[in-house]
């Protein structure tokens, strides 16, 4: 009898620390290759991602920023579009890196970070769990800047700072102020999406969101990427040109 | 650069397929009159390739096929590959929204 009571309780112990982890939200598993899910037409609106907050910048940058993608629009139309930093195999650094055409990312995780790779240009960020975020002014400027995550429930909050300031999204301006806080988390069992928040007491009047949505797919295996070929270049107008073989 | 508006059909002989990064190049001799012109056809990377039923040993020197491409707006000899008849007879496209495309690995 005593071994039975013993079992029982066993057994209740177990399976209240089962609900204790559920409602405290075990984190899930997202490693993993992932391709962006655009939604558009037919698409699940529970999948597909949500529309993107206004972009509000400060009158003083607000008005070159319109100027520039006015002659950018105008550029396009001309059939000349203007180059971006990746013509010249520049890598596009972060957030821009998390969502470049139809490349996919691939996600690994391992007990201390969290590394994502993605397939354009073969870049990688990694983000460090659980520690304390540095101040901005002790992160020299770069591509990746610094990334610390942890998860809060279900959802991984990702911290980045030290963006140099030719790192643009979307050309869109921003100072060593900049902090970009990302809400990452499974909104289906093979959806991923990715809440992008881009916040700048510099440049923006309030912060600008974004989300990207990902689709899990199964056994891809990434292709590398190196930019060793590259036959175009650009003017000294912006425009692009190509390298053609003369016989 | 390239004039999307315009379509070019070339058939030629590959003298080289360069299947690198940023871009894949397709370089093929046309005849033109009692002369050989050089086209350099750019495609997507590698990677947009494969999702369009490319392998990298498609092609090789001296085969012959048959491009449709964008060309440049400078005039000069090249252009963006649209799509290519190969020699096996498969026409195959320029990843997602250029030219025929095949179903694109797990949700994509």
């Amino acid at each position: 009898m005593r071994v039975r009571i013993a079992v029982f309780i066993g057994l209740a112990i177990v399976m209240a620390q089962d609900v204790f982890a559920q409602s405290r939200g075990n984190p899930p598993d997202i490693s993993g290759v992932w391709g962006p899910y655009r939604g558009g037409r037919g698409a699940d609106p529970k999948l597909a991602p949500p529309p993107a907050s206004p972009m509000v910048l400060k009158p003083e940058y607000a008005k070159p920023y319109e100027q520039r993608r006015a002659s950018e629009t105008e550029a396009s139309k001309r059939g000349e579009p203007l180059a971006t930093a990746a013509v010249l195999c520049v890598p596009y650094g972060v957030p821009s890196m998390m969502s470049v055409a139809v490349y996919p990312i691939e996600v690994i995780e391992t007990p201390k970070q969290i590394t994502i790779v993605a397939e354009a240009f073969s870049e990688v960020r990694r983000v460090y769990m659980d520690r304390p975020q540095m101040k901005i002014d002790d992160v020299p400027p770069g591509y990746y800047g610094r990334s610390v995550g942890k998860w809060e429930g279900d959802t991984l909050v990702v911290d980045t700072v030290g963006i140099k300031e030719s790192v643009q999204y979307q050309r869109m301006p921003h100072s060593d102020q900049m902090r970009i806080t990302e809400r990452i988390r499974l909104v289906a069992p093979d959806t991923l999406h990715d809440q992008i928040t881009i916040e700048d007491p510099v440049v923006l009047e309030k912060p600008y969101t974004y989300t990207l949505a990902y689709r899990r797919i199964p056994n891809y295996e990434m292709v590398e990427f190196v930019c060793d070929n590259n036959r175009e270049y650009v003017d000294d107008k912006g425009v692009v040109h190509l390298r053609v073989q003369e016989k | 650069m390239f004039d999307t508006t315009k379509s070019v059909t070339l058939t030629g002989t590959v003298t080289t397929f360069q299947w690198t990064n940023p871009h894949a190049y397709i370089e093929i001799d046309v005849p033109d009159g009692d002369s050989l012109k050089h086209w350099s056809i750019e495609l997507g990377s590698p990677s947009i390739l494969m999702q369009s039923g490319w392998k990298f040993k498609d092609l090789k020197h001296g085969d012959k096929i048959t491009v449709e491409i964008s060309p440049l707006k400078s005039g000069q000899t090249g252009g963006l590959l649209i799509q290519a008849k190969l020699p096996d007879g498969r026409t195959l496209g320029n990843g997602p929204g250029r030219g025929p495309t095949q179903p694109a690995g797990g949700g994509k």
